[in-house]
């Protein structure tokens, strides 16, 4: 978290303002949901979708179409901010990744970089007990 | 703490992207019959791959074996580079590949739920025996044995853990048990008695 843009007042009056050539695209995917973040590169979040906000429900926010939709949606409105150049950032085991990076590819945004930024523990936190179904 | 930021910059700066170490696997190291043979136009084939990797595998081994690649913009586990004219298949297809030889997804299943030491048991199981018989399966089965030996002592230096190995303890087993019945004198002594 980089903190120093208090110093410049509430930035929310000067969202319009931004101009942003460059930024990271983060897409979160888990097995129930696709999250698409659009930062820039120093990681303050300048616009967000989600399967969830793009009207899906349930089980089929999942799917990479959601995925896509959702993606498309984050980049459309950084696109009007003048983005050109990002760096993709995918997080996650989900069904979303192919489906994000798809429509982020067909989005016309040039990227340079696809990485993946799965955080693995090296033998950490235990993680909760096996499901029985 | 510096040292090792230091020893991982250096190994980043040699290492392409693909070739990234695995975490079920001693990495970075691989033996030539494994090697896949990888040509991408967009990705730089270090020629110095294996002085780099030999090196951090002996002053760092914690680092060496590690998952995750660490540059300058920050730690990721798979990193594929874009060219400008790409088709979204290939690209895709890149760097799901890129993912896969990470082992990403599987580690990420496999960290999902907490998994006892019988699981563990079971599924390093699993994997050594997929290991060999993927390695095996170019070969006759002539071959497949002395494959196997030459794989085992490839990699021995890095096994740390001793195997259990039932097989051999019987193989004594009975041989031993012959020699003893072969010792015992069930035939009575010649001669009269008087």
């Amino acid at each position: 978290p980089k903190v120093g843009s208090r110093r410049n007042g509430r930035s929310g009056a000067r969202k319009s303002a931004r101009r942003i050539p460059k930024g990271v695209i983060h897409v979160q995917a888990s097995f129930n949901n696709t999250i698409v973040t659009v930062t820039d590169v120093r990681g303050r979040v300048i616009s967000w979708s989600s399967a969830g906000t793009c009207g899906f429900r349930g089980t089929r926010r999942g799917t990479p179409f959601a995925a896509q939709t959702a993606a498309g949606n984050a980049i459309r409105a950084v696109v009007d901010q003048g983005m050109q150049r990002a760096e993709v950032m995918i997080k996650g085991p989900g069904l979303g990744r192919d489906g994000a990076l798809r429509a982020i590819r067909r989005s016309g945004i040039l990227f340079r970089f696809v990485r993946d930024v799965t955080p693995m523990p090296h033998n950490g936190c235990r993680p909760p007990k096996k499901r029985r179904v | 703490m510096a040292m090792a930021m230091a020893m991982a910059f250096s190994l980043s700066k040699s290492l392409s992207s693909l070739f990234l170490p695995s975490r079920s696997q001693p990495s970075l190291v691989s033996p030539p019959s494994l090697q896949l043979p990888v040509k991408k136009a967009s990705t730089r084939v270090s020629s110095s791959l294996t002085t780099a990797d030999e090196i951090t595998a002996v002053t760092c081994p914690s680092l060496a074996y590690a998952n995750t690649l660490f540059f300058k913009s920050g730690v990721y586990n798979a990193q594929v580079v874009v060219a400008e004219d790409e088709p979204e298949e290939k690209l895709l297809s890149r760097f799901r590949r890129a993912v896969f030889l990470a082992g990403v997804i599987q580690e990420c299943r496999r960290r999902m739920f907490f998994e006892s030491s019988q699981d563990k048991k079971k599924r390093k199981a699993r994997e050594a025996s997929q290991r060999n018989r993927k390695s095996c399966r170019g070969c006759d089965s002539s071959v497949k044995s002395t494959h196997l030996e030459a794989i085992k002592r490839f990699w021995k230096p890095y096994v740390v853990r001793r195997r259990p190995q039932p097989k051999v303890s019987a193989q004594e087993e009975t041989p031993k048990k012959k020699d003893d019945e072969e010792d015992d004198n069930w035939e009575l002594p010649e001669g009269d008695l008087s």
